[in-house]
């Protein structure tokens, strides 16, 4: 049982804001409920107010805006997976997306509550990571924009602010050539390891070349030290040169041993996964 | 504050229930899964897991699967829930109930009736689905018994019969 709840449904983004910075912690955003509802219900999280953001107009978009795909936070997973804008402009968000837990969560579930919740084993925040793209947020006075890798802030933290919404994702096209693959190992519906790898290869030389993982740490990162040792090596070094990165990787991703796995097996597997990734994008990627 | 009268405790939903219209207030928290059961009596519907994992709970929520367990009543509000019950035809049953039948897609059964909502919302989704893409879909619809072999294959012939 769900404790008792009242409801709030707002339709401009100054209204939710408005609810939120004058509810306080007794509100929580309620754009489906697939995770917040489950927290509720567990006694994790407490709440008296849902404040239901899916009457706000905005945060349905899903259009392309001068080479940048927007997705507004209340699209759902499941219309991401099935999206022909998603699938041309980024394939392996698209890939992603069909991959997260089942398709009645991905029904209910948003991106930008995905997002917004941060927690840890999740798929399209790894993708949105080598896409550089950007979080729109908004309160009841302004509107500004964060790079995705500073809205992570650390597991269930993000950059949000009290009476802040996450308004919409800007998603930048990637470099001429690139091609984008996202891998991900499971057991259970939550993802163990997830990487997800954009690149640009010519007569077997990575040219350039984007790498991003989640799940095995608190947060999902980039991998931009890495990155620099890969560009204009070649493909056949690839796996080698990804083997003996295992202190780098220790150092930023910070894995820790659960239920899912040891921490040196989920380093083992970023290894192999992301080795894997890279072939798999020198021949077209997820397409 | 301007909003205090804006809050609602309850809230007067109309919808349709295996076609048939319903229309009362619910409680902000009741799930689907807890209207269904305890005040519409439709007990098919299983409750398992509460989290979304394990599939028993499916029904359809404008032809979409939904986990009843996790999704508050009032957002059926204007939309048309099928359950188990409204699979049927009266006395005739569905394709996907004789296939189940015929191939003793279960054992237990407390699965079956989200296995075949599941199924249900994946022949609608596509008529024609391989069985990777039975399985992809039902992936999230668990069988402790393990009918798993069983269930693909009266779904794929299910599928064969929709389209005679």
């Amino acid at each position: 049982m769900i404790g008792s709840l009242e409801l709030f449904q707002p339709t401009t983004v100054q209204e939710a804001s408005q609810a939120l910075a004058e509810l306080g912690d007794k509100a929580r955003i309620y754009a489906g409920g697939a995770e917040l509802l489950l927290l509720l219900r567990n006694g994790l999280l407490q709440s008296e107010v849902l404040v239901d953001v899916k009457r706000i107009e905005r945060l349905h978009r899903l259009e392309m805006d001068n080479g940048v795909l927007r997705i507004g936070a209340c699209v759902t997973h499941h219309a991401l997976e099935n999206s022909a804008l998603v699938r041309e402009h980024a394939p392996a968000l698209a890939y992603a997306e069909s991959q997260v837990a089942n398709v009645r969560v991905r029904n209910q579930g948003t991106l930008g509550g995905n997002l917004a919740f941060n927690d840890p084993h999740s798929d399209p925040g790894t993708v949105l990571l080598i896409h550089d793209a950007w979080l729109a947020t908004g309160n009841q006075n302004s509107e500004r924009r964060v790079a995705l890798s500073d809205f992570f802030v650390d597991m269930y933290a993000t950059a949000l602010e009290a009476g802040d919404l996450l308004l919409e994702v800007e998603i930048p096209r990637l470099p001429a050539g690139m091609k984008s693959v996202y891998q991900r190992l499971h057991r259970y519906q939550r993802p163990t390891l997830g990487v997800a790898v954009g690149a640009a290869m010519r007569h077997g030389v990575i040219e350039e070349v984007r790498l991003a993982v989640g799940c095995v740490g608190p947060k999902a990162e980039r991998l931009t030290e890495l990155e620099r040792k890969l560009s204009g090596a070649k493909l056949n070094d690839a796996r080698r040169i990804l083997s003996e990165e295992t202190k780098y990787l220790r150092a930023l991703l910070r894995p820790v041993d659960d239920l899912l796995g040891s921490a040196d097996y989920k380093l083992y597997m970023t290894g192999v996964m992301l080795a894997d990734a890279l072939e798999q994008a020198g021949q077209n990627g997820n397409g | 504050m301007a909003m205090a009268s804006d809050l609602k405790k309850t809230f007067n939903a109309s919808l349709t229930v295996n076609g048939a219209p319903w229309s009362g207030a619910v409680a902000i928290e009741e799930t689907l899964l807890e209207l269904l059961r305890n005040r519409l009596h439709l007990t098919g519907t299983k409750r398992s897991c509460e989290s979304e994992v394990c599939g028993a709970c499916t029904v359809l929520v404008d032809n979409q699967p939904m986990s009843s367990c996790n999704y508050l009543a009032f957002e059926a509000h204007q939309k048309s829930v099928i359950t188990i019950e409204g699979v049927a035809l009266g006395d005739e049953l569905d394709p996907l109930q004789e296939a189940f039948i015929r191939n003793i897609g279960a054992q237990c059964g407390y699965c079956t009736p989200g296995q075949i909502m599941a199924a249900k919302a994946l022949l609608i989704e596509n008529p024609h689905p391989t069985r990777e893409q039975i399985a992809e879909w039902l992936s999230g619809n668990i069988c402790r018994c393990g009918a798993y072999g069983a269930i693909a294959q009266s779904i794929l012939e299910a599928a064969q019969e929709y389209q005679k």
